[in-house]
């Protein structure tokens, strides 16, 4: 575990000497001050709204930049030390291929977490300022669920990242599976949907398949808690498993999808040649 | 693992022991069933072709890709465990790929962090390649030669006792490679067992005691530098002149010597002269391929 906590300590640190991190961390803060600000004006006065709104606001643009953020730099992980010649260098050292990937794997999660919450933070702070009511617990739940999002993304990174023979060959899978995830994945669902009699528990199968999907409807169970932004499948989520039970399945969904990427990362990683 | 048991290298046995060292990619066999065995405290020469598979050997004895037979590293087995094999080792790169935007001081404190070596061997490592002055200096700032030693200073972080040292001279000036085999023979002195890959041959008999050629990775030969030297059917003499070379060419002819190559640079032993030299390897009988 030493080994691990020095291997993120460094990625933290390279993160930290990086331009990415305060760029990430300034469009996060950008973007949530400015999603807040214009939602107001459209409803018709000037000033800045409440953190549920803001935190709905943000829903969908974070559903979008936090995973291909998360994915790329995955991705360019353990593929970037590859390309530079440095795999085999650290692989010389008394670690195992497990211990660097999850130190990597632990290394970038903090990174970005620190880089999104620092945004959240500043924003956050500016709309406690001037808005009307208060929600902080939601807010931080969503920004946790971003947070969960993110894990997932990073390890799904470094699968594209252990797999690739260089590093652009890895961000063009990260950004494949981006797109599947995000757009491809919702498309195919109401096709699928459309052409079948998939009922509400076929469609929670499926939702359970897309942790972008799984993190989404756990964010609006939370910020809407009838579901009936939902519609037919919000009614079904609420009589058969009602909010408790729909939050135990997806956040038990959301913690095995942090967990398998990574793990089938490191199982890879053992029998590559650097 | 305790520490006791982390830090116990069996002496009595060789310091690195290799049997029946086959490796692959794809349908290639980069090694061909090498054996060999370095005894503790010598300096070996693993010379070869580009290509030749010096690479790959020290890859393997590192245990950073997969192989078929066995190493041993001070008794511990890199394939079993690995960890404790690499602890014996300190490994220097022909181009050390050192974080650029760190200063020297971060380089090695990483490393030593992962080899569980103290904080003031950094500060000592760096006092021994000469590199103390430049102790914040970021890497991407030093020079091919400075980024060598550091690499070497990294090597020896934990005391290892073996180093495994690639090629680590090939992009280097002739000042800076005078350097780095000054520091060789430091180590040479302090009992450090060393094998040294390179595919030139300049200083080797002031570095090593013996050497191991290979030859499309098969090992070819294993024997003193001297051994070597007696059976190579071209020996070449390096004549450095100053001014009008016209009469020294003339006295050369005149003994009997055929000076017929003039190079402004030292020339090397070529490769297919030393390779000619040694005995025919029996036919490989094909390499079979599973289904």
């Amino acid at each position: 575990m030493k080994a691990v906590a020095t291997v993120a300590r460094k990625e933290i640190r390279d993160a930290l000497n990086s331009m990415w991190l305060l760029l990430y961390a300034s469009l996060f803060t950008v973007l949530a001050l400015g999603l807040s600000y214009l939602g107001e004006r459209n409803l018709g006065s000037v000033g800045f709204e409440n953190f549920s709104r803001t935190t709905a606001s943000l829903l969908n643009l974070c559903l979008l930049l936090a995973p291909l953020v998360a994915l790329s730099l995955g991705a360019g992980s353990i593929a970037g030390e590859r390309d530079r010649g440095a795999l085999t260098y650290l692989l010389s050292q008394p670690l195992s291929r497990s211990e660097l990937l999850l130190g990597k794997f632990a290394g970038l999660c903090a990174s970005i977490a620190l880089a999104t919450v620092a945004g959240f933070g500043v924003a956050g702070a500016v709309i406690a300022m001037f808005a009307t009511s208060l929600n902080v617990g939601t807010y931080l739940l969503f920004v946790v669920l971003v947070l969960g999002l993110i894990a997932v993304m990073t390890g799904l990174g470094l699968i594209a990242s252990v797999v690739s023979e260089t590093r652009v060959q890895a961000l063009g899978l990260a950004v494949l599976i981006w797109f599947i995830a995000v757009f491809v994945f919702d498309l195919l669902l109401i096709g699928t949907v459309s052409a079948t009699s998939l009922g509400g528990g076929g469609l929670m199968l499926a939702l359970l398949l897309n942790p972008v999907e799984i993190v989404r409807v756990l964010a609006i169970i939370h910020l809407e808690p009838d579901l009936q932004i939902l519609g037919p499948f919000g009614s079904y989520l609420m009589e058969r498993l009602g909010v408790g039970g729909a939050t135990a399945i997806l956040t038990a969904a959301l913690v095995t999808w942090i967990a398998f990427p990574v793990t089938l990362a490191a199982w890879l990683f053992e029998g590559r040649d650097p | 693992m305790d520490v006791k048991e982390r830090d116990a290298v069996d002496t009595s046995s060789p310091m690195l022991r290799i049997s029946g060292l086959n490796k692959r990619f794809g349908r290639a066999r980069i090694l061909r069933d090498v054996s060999l065995s370095v005894a503790q405290g010598s300096v070996v020469a693993l010379l070869g072709a580009n290509g030749a598979g010096k690479t790959s050997t020290l890859k393997c004895i590192l245990g950073v890709m997969p192989f078929e037979g066995d190493i041993e590293v001070g008794g511990a087995s890199v394939r079993k465990n690995g960890k404790e094999a690499r602890r014996r080792i300190g490994y220097v790169p022909q181009a050390p790929p050192l974080s650029e935007r760190d200063t020297c001081r971060e380089a090695l404190s990483f490393l030593a962090e992962l080899k569980g070596a103290t904080k003031g061997r950094v500060g000592e490592m760096l006092e021994l390649v000469s590199l103390a002055p430049q102790t914040d200096t970021r890497v991407g700032h030093l020079s091919g030669g400075m980024r060598q030693r550091l690499a070497l200073a990294a090597a020896l972080l934990a005391d290892p006792p073996l180093l495994l040292l690639d090629e680590p001279t090939a992009s280097l000036d002739v000042e800076s490679r005078h350097e780095f085999h000054g520091l060789i023979a430091r180590l040479r002195g302090e009992g450090k067992t060393i094998v040294l890959s390179t595919h030139v041959f300049t200083q080797l008999d002031q570095l090593a005691d013996r050497a191991l050629i290979l030859d499309e990775g098969q090992l070819a030969f294993d024997g003193t530098l001297d051994e070597l030297a007696g059976r190579s059917h071209a020996r070449r003499f390096v004549v450095s002149l100053n001014g009008n070379s016209s009469q020294v060419v003339e006295a050369l002819r005149a003994a009997g010597l055929d000076p017929s190559e003039l190079h402004p640079e030292p020339v090397e032993a070529r490769w297919e002269d030393v390779l000619a030299s040694l005995p025919k390897r029996q036919p490989e009988p094909a390499a079979e391929e599973g289904p």
